[in-house]
């Protein structure tokens, strides 16, 4: 039987090339995924400025929440959760720890910068000059690139140079006090290696201390989770799709070879079989190549997404057998499914038919499937409506792939039925092509319904996951643009006192967009100073005022306010509570810079005038 | 001398209710063994439906059917089908041949499905037979119609059935191509006192066989043993066939 399967598929190489490609392209998918959700699982960031050091305790960088059933959730924070300075003299008297090393972080004009108390942590030592010890004085690592730090003087230069990070140090009174965050440092170093428990707290050991280091690595981690769980199920999805689609197409194809052996003695179960075996074969070897050309597509996503800004160069891929392994396993299954599928056809077929002339039965829509094509166009229909009104990112990005899944399985219920309606229609190519072309199509609604599945599937699978990003970003940056009535628009690391020093400068609002966490649900927040913001922003505000806008209060947007957690205590990154007046409900969906950095304070720059 | 096949009250009807046809109506039969049997008759009278209940292909509505000592009656599709490829050899006016396997694959794919082993002795004696000693490792798309057709009588000779069965075997070949095979077919029956049951509609053709069986409107109207070519087309003008 594995003999006569593997001639059929050697003889019929061009019938079965459609689900072979589908088979490969899954396979290849599915291993770049895979390796994708395996870095998001497993993958760690090696710590390169706290390398030094064994022990950090820093702020826990998640909100939990235990739910009813007892369950504790964990959801990471976009913004660094800091922790107070004096759990240092506590950690201090604990026994057998020699010294305790406190650290401040923070962004300051494209450089990661510090006081000069943490450079034990990894440790950094002057090469030439002195430590910072004035207001004025900073301290460069040893890859510098001699850019000026405006209203800083160089005063010394370390040995050393971390890979993915542009080193300052400024004396830590002045970093304490730019880093704005008081009586609060970023991590607390701890040596040498003894167990730390203080309340408020995390210890990290080992590579723990690299996900404290790169908060931005511990949220693309996450990200890569889900994205690589959601693009490699539904490749697979399209392609089990697709292969029953394209063996569907083959069975009728081969209607009258099927009909012959079951005449010369072959049972249904063996007919059965040679389907199934085929179908085994062709997934083995796409999934081999697939599995093992899908490593190189791992590595070139990753490399695309590290262009994207989505994942930080210094996340490494994850590299295991596994996801080869899973692929190949899924799409031999994913054959097999589909090889039972549409080999229902092939034990339907009577002996008979080979007997004689073979008359091509015209396809007749059983009802069952035109009832269930039905129920799931009309799903399909709810969803696009129930779609069309919902408005923010987290809500509408699985529903847009839920609608896709439906009206592309509605298309393939009713592939039959829209195939007849097409060719009814009076289209037609121009000249004999054209006229043969459609006659052919009109007497084989059968092959046309079985082509149009797959080619639907594939079209409308590929448009939602790529396009569904850049629609978002799209009418993001549509409603920033529109609440914005500022002039200009500035980048990140332009120090606003400044803006408001220039002659002729009337307003300058500092812009920073973040999320909070509400009971675990992100809401993106955009933070604005809120001198001159009138002039600056148009926030469309339908209820209440801005007049008094200040540091208790917020303004809550239209969809904000419709969300279940209308009541107004924020949980910020930071993890305070506080109650804050409500101030007035914008019309603008105040939705997140995409893939915005916590480092980027404001918006990329806007060249020229609006 | 005893009976390969035989067909008491055969009926088979298609359809329900007013649409429905009585494709044969109690046709009641016995093929000898050894015999070359021709069964003759318009387009529409049930030729095809005759062959397809006496080889165990379709399932009569009503009356009964025996191969040698078995009756086919209450036997599930998985007993049929072992029955035709132990027991019942084919031979159908096209699509004869699975285009991926070589001649050799063709012939033994009966033996192959059932598991059985192939007695290379008497393979070769029925490609020598059938005049394609040479061609073994061919594939269909290298062969002429005529060619392919013989592949598939030693097909249907393989595995020493009790009976061939023919569907116009012959209906898709040229007259000469058509004499070659009708002459293989005769020699079988003489030479290796084989049972044959040939449907066709071409009187030349009819007049190889021992007898012929004339349908009309689902039965069997007539019989002529020792027929020839004009003594069948006449009686086949008199049954309407040819108006
Ligand atoms: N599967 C079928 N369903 C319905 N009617 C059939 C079927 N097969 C044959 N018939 C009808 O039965 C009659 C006899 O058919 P058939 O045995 O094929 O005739 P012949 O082979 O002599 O041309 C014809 O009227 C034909 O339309
Ligand atoms: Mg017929």
């Amino acid at each position: 039987m594995m003999s006569f399967a593997w001639k059929t598929l050697r003889h019929r190489k061009a019938g079965f090339a459609g689900a072979f490609v589908a088979l490969l392209c899954a396979a290849a998918l599915v291993t770049a995924c895979g390796m994708l959700l395996e870095t998001g699982l497993r993958g760690s960031v090696a710590p390169e400025r706290y390398a030094g050091t064994p022990v950090i305790v820093a702020g826990d960088q998640y909100a939990r929440m235990t739910k009813k059933s007892g369950k504790e959730k964990a959801k990471i924070l976009s913004e660094r959760r800091w922790i107070s300075a004096s759990l240092a003299e506590e950690i201090g008297r604990i026994p057998g720890v020699t010294k305790v090393v406190t650290e401040v972080t923070f962004p300051y004009a494209g450089f990661t910068a510090h006081g000069w108390e943490s450079a034990a942590l990894t440790p950094f030592t002057l090469a030439q000059g002195r430590a910072p010890s004035a207001a004025d004085e900073v301290v460069v690592d040893a890859r510098h690139s001699g850019r000026a730090i405006p209203g800083y003087r160089v005063v010394g230069v370390t040995a050393q140079a971390l890979p993915n990070q542009d080193t300052i140090f400024f004396s830590t009174d002045t970093a304490r006090r730019l880093a704005g965050h008081a009586g609060q440092v970023t991590a607390i170093g701890v040596f040498p290696r003894v167990d730390v428990a203080v309340p408020g707290a995390v210890t990290y050991t080992g590579d723990e201390r690299g996900a404290v280091e790169f908060p931005d690595a511990e949220n693309a981690r996450i990200r890569l989770i889900s994205l690589g769980g959601a693009l490699g199920g539904t490749s697979l999805l399209v392609a089990i799709l697709v292969v029953v689609g394209t063996f569907a197409l083959s069975m009728q194809q081969r209607r009258s070879e099927i009909a012959l052996i079951r005449a010369v003695g072959a049972t249904p179960r063996q007919a059965r079989h040679l389907i199934g075996r085929e179908a085994l074969l062709i997934s083995m070897i796409a999934g081999l190549i697939g599995s093992g050309s899908g490593i190189l597509l791992g590595f070139w996503l990753r490399a695309v997404f590290v262009d994207l800004g989505a994942v930080p160069d210094n996340l490494r891929l994850v590299l295991s057998p596994f996801p080869s392994i899973v692929a190949a396993l899924t799409t031999l299954v994913a054959a097999w499914v589909a090889a039972r599928i549409s080999v229902r056809r092939a034990t339907t077929i009577r002996p008979v038919e080979a007997l004689g002339e073979t008359a091509m039965p015209t396809a007749r829509l059983p009802w069952v499937r035109l009832v269930a094509g039905l129920l799931v166009t009309a799903g399909a229909v709810t969803l696009t409506i129930v779609l069309s009104s919902l408005s923010t990112e987290a809500a509408s990005s699985p529903v847009t792939m839920l609608t896709a899944l439906l009206w592309t399985t509605a298309v393939a219920l009713l592939g039959p039925l829209i195939a007849r309606v097409v060719t009814a229609l009076p289209l037609r190519g121009p000249g004999v092509a054209g006229y043969l072309a459609r006659k052919n199509l009109r007497a084989e609604t059968g092959r046309f319904a079985s082509l149009i599945t797959p080619l639907t599937l594939v079209t409308a699978m590929t448009c939602t996951i790529l396009f569904m990003q850049t629609t978002v970003e799209h009418a993001a940056q549509g409603e920033r643009n529109a609440g914005v009535r500022a002039d200009y628009v500035l980048g990140p690391g332009t120090s606003a006192g400044a803006v408001r020093e220039i002659p002729g400068v009337r307003a300058a609002t500092e812009v920073l967009h973040t999320s909070v966490r509400i009971n675990l649900g992100r809401y993106s927040a955009q933070a604005v100073t809120p001198e001159g913001l009138a002039q600056t922003m148009d926030l469309k505000v339908m209820v209440g005022s801005l007049d008094g806008f200040g540091n208790t209060s917020a303004a809550i947007s239209r969809t904000g306010g419709r969300s279940p957690q209308r009541r107004h205590r924020r949980r910020t990154a930071a993890g305070a509570r506080r109650r804050h007046p409500r101030h007035g409900t914008g019309r603008r969906d105040l939705r997140p810079w995409p893939r915005l950095r916590r480092s980027d304070p404001a918006p990329p720059p806007r060249r020229g005038p609006r | 001398m005893t009976e390969a096949v035989r067909l008491d009250a055969v009926s088979k009807v298609f359809g329900r209710g007013q649409g429905s046809v009585a494709a044969l109506r109690e046709v009641t039969v016995g093929i000898p063994r050894g015999t070359f049997t021709a069964v003759m008759g318009p387009s529409g009278s049930g030729k095809s439906t005759f062959l397809h209940c006496a080889a165990g292909l379709d399932v009569p509505s009503s009356g009964s059917v025996r191969l040698g000592d078995t009756a086919l009656a209450g036997m599930d599709e998985n007993a049929l089908t072992k029955l035709r490829r132990e027991r019942v050899g084919f031979v159908f006016q096209a699509f004869n041949l699975v285009s991926a396997l070589t001649v050799t694959e063709n012939i033994t794919l009966p033996l192959m499905l059932a598991g059985a082993r192939v007695d290379r002795a008497w393979l070769d004696e029925i490609l020598h037979r059938v005049g394609l000693a040479g061609r073994a490792g061919h594939r269909p798309a290298q062969l002429s119609g005529g060619q392919q057709q013989r592949v598939a009588l030693a097909r249907a000779l393989v595995t020493r059935p009790e009976v061939v069965f023919g569907d116009e075997p012959t209906g898709a070949l040229d007259t000469m191509t058509a004499r070659d095979v009708l002459t293989l077919l005769r020699e079988v029956v003489s030479a290796l006192g084989q049972t044959v049951v040939m449907v066709t509609h071409d009187p030349v053709a009819a007049s190889y066989a021992d007898t012929v069986l004339f349908l009309a409107d689902g039965r069997i109207v007539d019989a002529m043993t020792g027929p020839s070519a004009d003594m069948v087309a006449e009686r086949m003008t008199r049954l309407g066939a040819w108006n």
